[in-house]
């Protein structure tokens, strides 16, 4: 079962290697929000902390690579619809079910590469520093790209073109990116504003992402939320959203999954 | 009809159907269809276009859902073990299904992998296909640069890398140039020669069918006409009488009690003639000044074609 899902993760790989404008940009984009964003907004806040809001940013901008990344393979889901290249995967030996799961893992393996580079990046800056826990990166980057790319799933097996999925992406991403606490901390949020973002599963990526990077800074600034609830939520928004990804994909993929989960 | 089903399941056979039946909405596109074909036959589906051919081979392959009836392809239930069928047959899609970012090698690789292949089976299996193929020499180029033949040549490699006791080919020479598809044809005739396999083909392109050992003719989804090439040829006629004239009703009135119904074609009505000591003689004496031209000649599978593809025609077709 392992080399075909190899296969396409592997596919995903040379993909983005491949494309070097797209790996650049998924860098540059982030980079442009730390420097300008958090350049100006941390100028307006005027604290001390112009480098503080930066640091702040971090985190979140990291979510956004992972958002940004997992979007586009879930992209090339639709792409191989389109180019009759999802034709030969579920004319494969594989139970359906397992394109859509291979095709969300190849997502986060791609959404983790790119933020690995990205924080990287960040840590050669020194935007990464002090108190720093490695095991809660790594958690971190895994269970929020696997989020990101099952929400990308989802949106995939719903979009038949790929002008559709332009357009989900334009009403996903940004409101995904916004509407969480990547810019601004979640509790000092106004109600509705904070409502969603606590619906948001984009959220609690970003927020084990500050467990890991930004503990140590001052209380709005800092996580808004426990680690264990975090990532319960990833994970738990993971599970549902691939579980109803493979319903919707084949009628194979839902009777293999229920067959699966009898026994 | 030799293509009609037994009704307990034979191990002999590599595709089998009872009854099997697809509809989309309200569109009968396939329906109750009987298929016995034999391991190692070369199996030609023939038809006009939306006649049900593409439809019979998803649901072969496992790709689309029979509405009623049942099939088995290589011993297995296609809605059973679907994945046990995947596993057995290859099918090289009516239009390509490469991936164009990736060169000639990396689709073969991505393709065996898929498939639960070792990396050395692969690239033993490649290198013999693409030797076959006459791809060797592209085998490090990006797919996008091939020209049309050649990525047929590797769709159809694709299709045959994990060595499927079935093959299906839906239109393998569709859009190709003529000597493009005498290159397809080299390479399918070879592949049989080195492989022992079932080959299931769809096709309007008559000349090819006529290498198949059986043909079903198929249309608005229902087989209306099976047997081997030459046999299905001798049942529509000894010969094709073509009469060139201006006033095509009056002959058909002429000649359509002794001959049944015409096919029209422009300025030109052909007439199926089943004995074959007709005698044209008598028949030329009797024709008038309307008439411009007559002919006869053998029919061959491309005259069965139009008559099977006239709604007016093909109900009353005996064959």
């Amino acid at each position: 079962m392992w080399r075909p899902v190899w296969a396409l993760i592997e596919r995903e790989i040379m993909r983005m290697v491949r494309q070097r404008g797209r790996l650049v940009s998924a860098l540059v984009r982030p980079l442009i929000w730390l420097l300008v964003i958090g350049g100006g907004f941390g100028a307006l806040l005027g604290d001390e902390a112009s480098g503080g809001y930066q640091r702040f940013l971090s985190p979140g901008l990291l979510g956004m690579v992972m958002l940004f990344a997992a979007m586009l393979v879930s992209l090339s889901v639709v792409y191989d619809k389109e180019f009759g290249i999802m034709r030969l995967l579920i004319i494969s030996p594989l139970p359906h079910y397992w394109v859509v799961i291979a095709k969300t893992v190849s997502g986060m393996v791609v959404a983790v590469v790119q933020a690995g580079a990205f924080a990287v990046l960040l840590a050669g800056m020194g935007y990464i520093a002090g108190n720093v826990s490695l095991p809660l990166l790594v958690l971190g980057l895994f269970a929020t790209a696997l989020a990101c790319a099952s929400l990308g799933m989802l949106i995939a097996v719903w979009s038949s073109t790929l002008d559709n999925f332009a357009v989900v992406m334009n009403f996903v991403i940004f409101p995904v990116f916004f509407l969480s606490g990547a810019l601004y901390p979640v509790q000092q949020l106004p109600d509705i504003l904070k409502i969603v973002a606590v619906v948001n599963p984009f959220t609690y990526g970003v927020d084990l992402l500050k467990h890991a990077l930004v503990s140590g800074l001052a209380p709005p600034l800092g996580p808004d939320f426990p680690v264990a609830l975090d990532i319960t939520v990833l994970l738990g928004f993971s599970i549902v959203a691939i579980f109803v990804a493979c319903l919707r994909f084949s009628h194979e993929s839902a009777a293999g999954l229920l067959d699966f989960l009898r026994g | 009809m030799q293509v009609h089903a037994l009704p307990q399941s034979d191990a002999s056979l590599a595709i089998q159907t009872t009854d099997l039946s697809k509809t989309y909405g309200g569109l009968q596109a396939v329906d109750r269809l009987q298929l016995a074909i034999p391991a190692g036959q070369f199996f030609g589906l023939l038809g006009p276009n939306g006649s049900g051919k593409t439809t019979t081979i998803h649901m072969l392959t496992t790709l689309a859902r029979p509405t009623a009836g049942q099939a088995n392809v290589a011993g297995h239930d296609i809605l059973r073990e679907s994945v046990a069928v995947r596993r057995e047959v290859g099918l090289v899609f009516q239009e390509s299904a490469l991936d164009r970012t990736l060169t000639v090698d990396e689709n073969l690789r991505f393709a065996g992998m898929l498939r639960n292949l070792s990396r050395a089976t692969i690239r033993q299996r490649s290198d013999e296909l693409l030797a076959l193929f006459n791809l060797r020499e592209r085998r490090h180029a990006k797919v996008a640069t091939l020209s049309g033949g050649m990525r047929r040549a590797l769709d159809i490699a694709r299709g045959v890398l994990h060595r499927p006791r079935v093959l299906f080919l839906d239109e393998p020479t569709l859009g190709l140039d003529v000597p493009s598809r005498r290159g397809i044809w080299r390479f399918i005739e070879q592949l049989r020669r080195e492989e022992v396999m079932t080959v299931f083909l769809t096709t309007h392109y008559l000349e090819e069918a006529e290498a198949c050992d059986q043909v079903a003719f198929l249309a608005s989804g229902r087989i209306i006409g099976a047997g081997t090439p030459e046999s299905l040829v001798r049942k529509f006629g000894s010969y094709v009488l073509e009469i060139d004239g201006t006033d095509l009703g009056q002959i058909a009135e002429l000649l359509s009690p002794r001959l049944g119904p015409c096919l029209k074609e422009g300025a030109t009505a052909s007439f199926r003639v089943l004995d074959e000591r007709f005698s044209f003689a008598e028949l030329q004496a009797e024709l008038t000044d309307s008439v411009r031209a007559v002919r006869w000649r053998r029919p061959n599978l491309n005259d069965m074609f139009l008559w099977v593809n006239d709604p007016a025609l093909n109900s009353g077709l005996d064959i």
